[in-house]
């Protein structure tokens, strides 16, 4: 499904919340938008549910008003898990009973649903009383259960432990393979958002900082002001990819001031700065370990340094 | 203690002989309370829904107000619709004063803000998401709104016994706009009154075994619905 912004405003309190001037997302199966906080991505995601209107312009699905289409071909998992009372199978029969799917219909497509996120065990089970992992996957059920053109997932992540989000994060791929809609996922988790979307809209302020494929957005983001929240090292009108930098000689070195040396599990790294900007960088296996006051040179590949001109864009 | 029994004694007699006049007052007091809860559910379910779900400037006055209209005295209420409806009142020329009518008035205004605060409790305590949820999923707002009470339904039937509780029991409204007159207005709470101010202590105390009794059973009937749907 194609979702088409228009001139979009939308205004809270006195003040624009989100301005998209255009964009079309749907062109990959998976988009996440991503940035910060009070970014206006929940607020994007709802004008696309039809939960609410842009005071300027409008949000098209396959050309149609979201207010009206949202009803039929809109699925929606809310970031907090709410059901009402009864099992997860009662919860999932009312979604499939609202968009009048024929009852038979409703038993396979509960069956696919459940089997897509693992929650099979859990359809006789009361939905208000899951742990956070189920209930967010009894969410996802549902949501995918209506075979809806559009899925929007709002931090579908959020809210659960380590355990529980590594799981759920290792299975959500197949999940959203399972389904032929076009999936739309918020999310403030940059690694979230390229383990889970092939396309990526970056919103900072409540406007699109870079839209494109994720690997691309992540690798070239378009502002400095994009690559900061990417997690970029900014040095001077340099910024440095996230993970690219090591201790030692290489392409495009950098004076690195060391503060300390931490153990990442996997693997020993520098913390510090370069020229004032706090940094990170690799030490290598067997490598002699920085002393913490010290200054060492560090180097990233030069594909991994971009140069910003003033304005703040990326030089080509 | 004697008393007690006697009184106890004699409400069995009373409810195993048919006594026509009590079983006409305890009707009347079914028929008045009733009437006037089912009316304060009506007007103050969806208010307090509103109350519950809509943001708007002076919103913690009402609330407020509602507060403070669920712990009024029935006497007080009872007062102002007896000013309202007396004949030289701004109503008097609906000529309701000393009626079941005007009875029934006033334990509505008694019952309602109870009602309100109660249901407004209820849908406050749901998750916010539910109804954008039910939206999303095409319900539409007839539809939204009934599911949202199923969901709200131990809430509300609190609302109901707390409407139903607060005015069976009261006698200052009821003495006030209904008179108290014998065979019309007569309820079970003001003819306990009548029969204590007359000295028949036994008959007042069996008249008030009449009324617990049938609180208890009003309310066993809602307690037992509210559980079974919990």
């Amino acid at each position: 499904m194609e979702v088409r912004f228009e001139d979009v405003e939308v205004r809270k309190g006195g003040r624009t919340v989100l301005e998209v001037p255009a964009l079309t997302l749907g062109r990959a199966a998976a988009t996440a938008l991503l940035g910060p906080n009070g970014a206006g991505k929940t607020t994007a995601l709802r004008l696309m549910a039809g939960l609410e209107r842009p005071a300027r312009g409008r949000v098209l699905l396959d050309g149609e008003p979201a207010g009206r289409a949202a009803r039929r071909a809109v699925a929606y998992a809310f970031q907090r898990a709410v059901f009402l009372r009864g099992t997860v199978r009662e919860n999932l029969e009312l979604a499939l009973r609202l968009r009048g799917v024929p009852a038979a219909e409703r038993a396979r497509r509960i069956a696919r649903a459940a089997e897509a996120c693992g929650i099979g065990h859990l359809l006789g089970r009361d939905a208000l009383r899951l742990s956070g992992g189920e209930a967010q996957r009894a969410n996802l059920a549902r949501a995918l259960a209506l075979e809806a053109g559009l899925v929007l997932l709002d931090e579908p992540l959020s809210g659960l432990d380590g355990p529980a989000r590594a799981a759920l994060l290792a299975d959500l791929p197949g999940m959203l393979a399972a389904t032929r809609a076009t999936v739309v996922l918020v999310t403030h988790d940059r690694d979230e958002a390229l383990q889970l979307a092939q396309e990526l809209v970056l919103l900072i302020g409540g406007r699109p900082a870079a839209c494109g494929p994720a690997g691309e957005v992540f690798r070239r983001p378009p502002t400095r002001e994009a690559a900061a929240f990417l997690g970029y090292t900014r040095c001077g009108r340099e910024a440095i990819r996230p993970g690219a930098l090591t201790v030692g000689p290489g392409e495009r070195e950098f004076a690195f001031t060391v503060e300390r040396v931490v153990d990442l599990g996997t693997h020993l790294a520098a913390e510090g700065r370069i020229g004032g900007a706090p940094a990170r960088a690799a030490v290598p296996d067997g490598a002699p370990l920085p002393a913490p006051g010290s200054e060492v040179t560090v180097s990233a590949p030069a594909a991994a340094v971009l140069t910003y001109r003033d304005d703040g864009r990326l030089a080509e | 203690m004697s008393d007690l029994w006697a009184g106890v004694l004699e409400a069995l007699r009373l409810v195993v002989t048919g006594d026509r006049e009590v079983r006409e007052i305890a009707l009347r007091t079914i028929y008045v309370s009733g009437a006037a809860t089912l009316l304060a559910m009506l007007a103050g379910v969806p208010a307090g829904y509103a109350l519950a779900r809509l943001r708007f400037p002076g919103r913690t006055l009402v609330l407020g107000l509602v507060n403070t209209g669920m712990g009024m005295p029935p006497v007080v209420v009872g007062l102002v619709v007896w000013l309202l409806l007396v004949r030289s009142g701004p109503l008097g020329g609906l000529e309701l004063i000393y009626t079941r009518e005007a009875m029934i008035l006033a334990q509505f205004l008694i019952a309602t803000p109870l009602v309100i605060g109660f249901t407004a409790a209820a849908v406050q305590a749901l998750p916010p998401e539910l109804p954008e949820l039910l939206q999303v999923l095409g319900a539409g707002r007839v539809r939204r709104l009934w599911l949202l009470a199923r969901e709200a339904r131990l809430g509300l039937l609190a609302a109901v016994m707390a409407g139903f509780g607060g005015v069976v029991s009261e006698v200052g409204a009821s003495m006030a706009v209904g008179g108290n007159l014998q065979g019309q207005t007569r309820v079970l709470t003001t003819a306990i009154v009548t029969e204590t101010s007359r000295g028949n202590t036994e008959r007042a105390l069996a008249l008030g075994l009449i009324l617990l009794a049938l609180a208890f059973a009003v309310n066993l009937i809602l307690t037992r619905a509210q559980q079974r749907s919990g």
